[in-house]
């Protein structure tokens, strides 16, 4: 096992002890002890995640070896500026013929490099560079604008590097009208049809409006994130940041400084641990059902025992039905919350759609399983649970908002703490929200795992399981518990225990949660297909320490491809196109239908 | 608008001075609205459409010259770029590749230049882009010729 590496992945700071590698849960369990035993070790926790900067939203980001960038408009500008500069140094240029090179090669600076030195007269020829005119004007006092056709003294005559005269005016409408035509003003030429000359910033600045010179550098700063292979925009609404990734580094969730976390790879929300190809088909199967989803999953549901209709307005799956009925029960399966203890093999055994099933007849359990099987009901079962910890996830954050706004003040004057020491609330929060948000794809890729690969299913829907009753176990604490020290009438003697237990809890979580997207990631491997069922915790040690080996986005990638792919082949061999649905021989891995790739 | 109507009025004199410079264009301007030309312009040589005389119908723009006027063809005629209805002809230098320095007249010179010269993969009459992609130059001819024949020459006797 090589834990060094491993170490690297997963935590930026290295005072942590080694044994967090070899288990899968002691990991947690340790960290939680640690914190426990002083607040020293409490302190120092939280201290690494706050060394790099202050903001409390940019915990998530920094619990990974930062791969990426984060850029204001204004570092937008500046690399922009050194990008040119640097290019007009080495090609002994002018910066404007620097930024239209640039702007052409999409701002790489090595491309435009290795092409200028390969072929300086080509690049020059396609770009519009011209070393000297191609139209030398007349020795006149007066000369006829290409554009309107009126004569103007030389003085009132504008050109581009090419020579081609045209009067202020037009020039001025022609750049305008460029403008407004959008990004395509950056690659402008010479109005003279015939002539390639670029026309760069340099006459922008002289000849447009204010207004048109505005949004030109908008336009401008804009190509340098868009048409930049290393870089992209925040997709979260109103955010102006730009993520700069460093491309083949490993994992593609981002964190941008709004605190919005995202997929740099297909900028849908983050996604860890399933693979973006999956995340794709996920989206798309939901718009695709989510007329038949409306009415299966209104918003409210039942209470089982009163039947009167009870709307989910908190975090966690704990419900309690108002009085005079005080019915407690789980929000997914609807059963009574007392049934979901040790007695049931879990503390939260309702995540698995088979035990989900009410218990019956052994045949007709089967039967349903066998109708569940390719049915909207197996879906439903996914789509569920995926949606209600999405929705928790919006409550989730909601509260952390409420919590950061108005609580902890609050929380601060009647326990007499100081909000700095409050800030374990926050982070529980957070890790609330960052849980909400890989459970909810946690099944998505249950969905889409193997029905076949029994020993797999067992042992995620094991993972998955735990990780829930983790997760509410947190969510229970941070939301319910708390909210007794927030009616307090005064200091509460027992709140630095409260403290310890949800410190403890946040990183007991954290830390499973951590080793179960490497897991997924891995697509199990560690768990023979054939192999059947180890014993859990054997499988589990196991599981922890060899997640080293394939991480990251391409073996993931693979496994979720093979396991799509050999469930469209039909009993005659033939595999279906996923594309376009056209019946292949088994031997092609092209469709000879579409040309898609298997 | 008033630099629009300024630049129509040089090409107005410009054609009036060069009337017999180009004897395949006929351009006049209305008696009553500048901003609405027509044109009468020859079928090019050794074409399906020589001997034809084909009416274009020019609307200008007031952000004339920065935006292209708009052209069809009056006169029916058989050619992929250009529909087989409305006249509307698919020609890049009158949508993105359009250049303030082209003028009414350059515009006429490419129209003929594109009768000459069709490019049968953006086709607006896929019938007659059909004929010539599947490389039945001899159909797209005398499909070509036959409306050329119908609409576009004197009627004789």
């Amino acid at each position: 096992m090589d834990s060094e590496d491993e170490f690297d992945m997963h935590d930026a700071n290295g005072d942590d002890d080694d044994d967090n590698d070899d288990d899968f849960y002691s990991g947690g369990d340790d960290d939680a002890a640690a914190a426990m035993d002083s607040d020293e070790a409490d302190v120092a926790d939280y201290e690494f995640i706050d060394n790099d900067s202050d903001d409390s939203d940019d915990i998530a980001s920094h619990r990974y070896q930062q791969n990426y960038t984060v850029l204001t408009e204004a570092d937008i500008h500046q690399r922009q500026e050194e990008d040119i500069m640097r290019i007009s140094t080495v090609l002994s240029i002018s910066e404007v013929a620097a930024s239209v090179l640039l702007r052409h090669y999409n701002w790489s600076v090595s491309k435009v490099h290795d092409e200028w030195f390969a072929d300086e007269e080509k690049v020059r020829k396609v770009v519009g560079l011209l070393e000297k005119p191609a139209f030398a004007s007349p020795n006149v006092r007066e000369l006829i604008c290409g554009i309107c056709f009126e004569a103007y003294p030389l003085d009132r005559m504008y050109t581009a590097a090419c020579g081609h005269p045209f009067c202020s005016t037009c020039w001025t409408g022609y750049i305008s009208t460029a403008i407004n035509d959008g990004p395509g003003c950056l690659m402008l030429r010479c109005p003279d049809p015939s002539c390639t000359a670029a026309v760069g910033q340099d006459m922008i600045s002289r000849l447009a409006s204010a207004e048109d010179k505005q949004k030109y550098s908008r336009y401008f700063i804009r190509s340098y994130v868009e048409d930049n292979r290393k870089t992209k925009w925040c997709p979260a609404p109103g955010c102006e940041y730009a993520v700069d990734f460093i491309v083949g580094s490993g994992s593609y969730d981002v964190t941008c400084r709004c605190s919005y976390s995202f997929c740099w790879n297909c900028t849908e929300e983050a996604h860890r641990p399933v693979d973006c190809g999956t995340v794709a088909k996920w989206i798309l199967k939901n718009s695709a059902e989510s007329e038949n989803m409306n009415w299966i999953l209104a918003n409210s549901k039942p209470c089982p025992k009163c039947k009167r209709p009870i709307e989910k307005n908190q975090g966690c799956m704990h419900i309690t039905c108002t009085p005079p009925c005080k019915f407690e029960f789980c929000w997914l399966c609807l059963g009574a919350w007392s049934d979901h203890g040790e007695r049931t093999g879990g503390f939260y055994a309702c995540n698995r759609y088979e035990t989900a099933k009410q218990e019956g007849v052994y045949d007709e359990a089967e039967k349903r399983r066998e109708m569940a099987k390719n049915s909207l009901e197996r879906y439903t079962h996914y789509y569920e649970r995926w949606a209600t910890n999405q929705s928790s996830r919006q409550k989730a954050l909601a509260d952390l908002q409420q919590m950061q706004t108005v609580a902890l003040e609050k929380l601060s004057d009647i326990q007499c703490q100081p909000e700095s020491q409050l800030k374990f609330i926050t982070e529980a929060w957070l890790q609330i929200v960052e849980c909400r948000r890989v459970l909810k794809w946690t099944y998505a890729y249950g969905y889409y795992l193997p029905e076949h690969e029994q020993a797999k299913r067992v042992f995620f829907e094991y993972l998955q399981g735990e990780a829930e009753s983790g997760l509410e176990r947190l969510h229970q604490c941070a939301e319910k518990e708390l909210q007794v020290y927030l009616n307090a009438e005064g200091p509460s003697k027992d709140f630095n225990e409260f403290r310890t237990k949800l410190a403890g809890l946040t990183s007991v979580t954290r830390n499973y949660f951590e080793n179960l997207v490497r897991a997924l990631e891995n697509g199990l491997s560690d768990v023979d297909s054939h192999g059947a069922t180890c014993s859990r915790a054997a499988s589990s040690k196991s599981l922890g320490g060899t997640s080293s080996k394939g991480r990251g986005g391409r073996g993931k990638a693979t496994t979720s491809r093979s396991s799509s792919s050999s469930r469209n082949i039909d009993d005659s061999g033939h595999w279906s196109c996923e594309h376009c649905t056209f019946a292949n021989v088994k031997t092609a891995t092209v469709c000879q239908m579409c040309h898609q790739r298997r | 608008m008033q630099a629009s109507r300024a630049r129509l009025f040089k090409e107005y004199k410009e054609v009036q001075r060069e009337k017999v410079a180009d004897p395949d264009i006929q351009l006049a301007c209305d008696d009553t609205n500048i901003f609405k030309w027509t044109a009468l312009i020859k079928g090019p040589s050794e074409t399906p459409y020589e001997g034809g005389v084909f009416q274009l119908a020019f609307a200008v723009p007031e952000q004339y010259p920065l935006q292209p006027p708009q052209v069809r063809f009056l006169t029916k005629i058989f050619h992929p770029n250009v529909h087989f209805k409305t006249g509307e002809i698919c020609l890049d230098i009158l949508k993105n590749a359009w250049s303030p320095a082209w003028t009414l007249q350059s515009v006429c010179r490419a129209i003929i230049a594109l009768m000459a010269h069709p490019e049968p993969d953006s086709p607006l009459n896929c019938d007659s882009g059909n004929l010539l992609r599947s490389g039945d130059i001899r159909g797209f001819h005398s499909m070509a010729r036959m409306y050329t024949r119908l609409a576009a020459m004197p009627k004789k006797g």
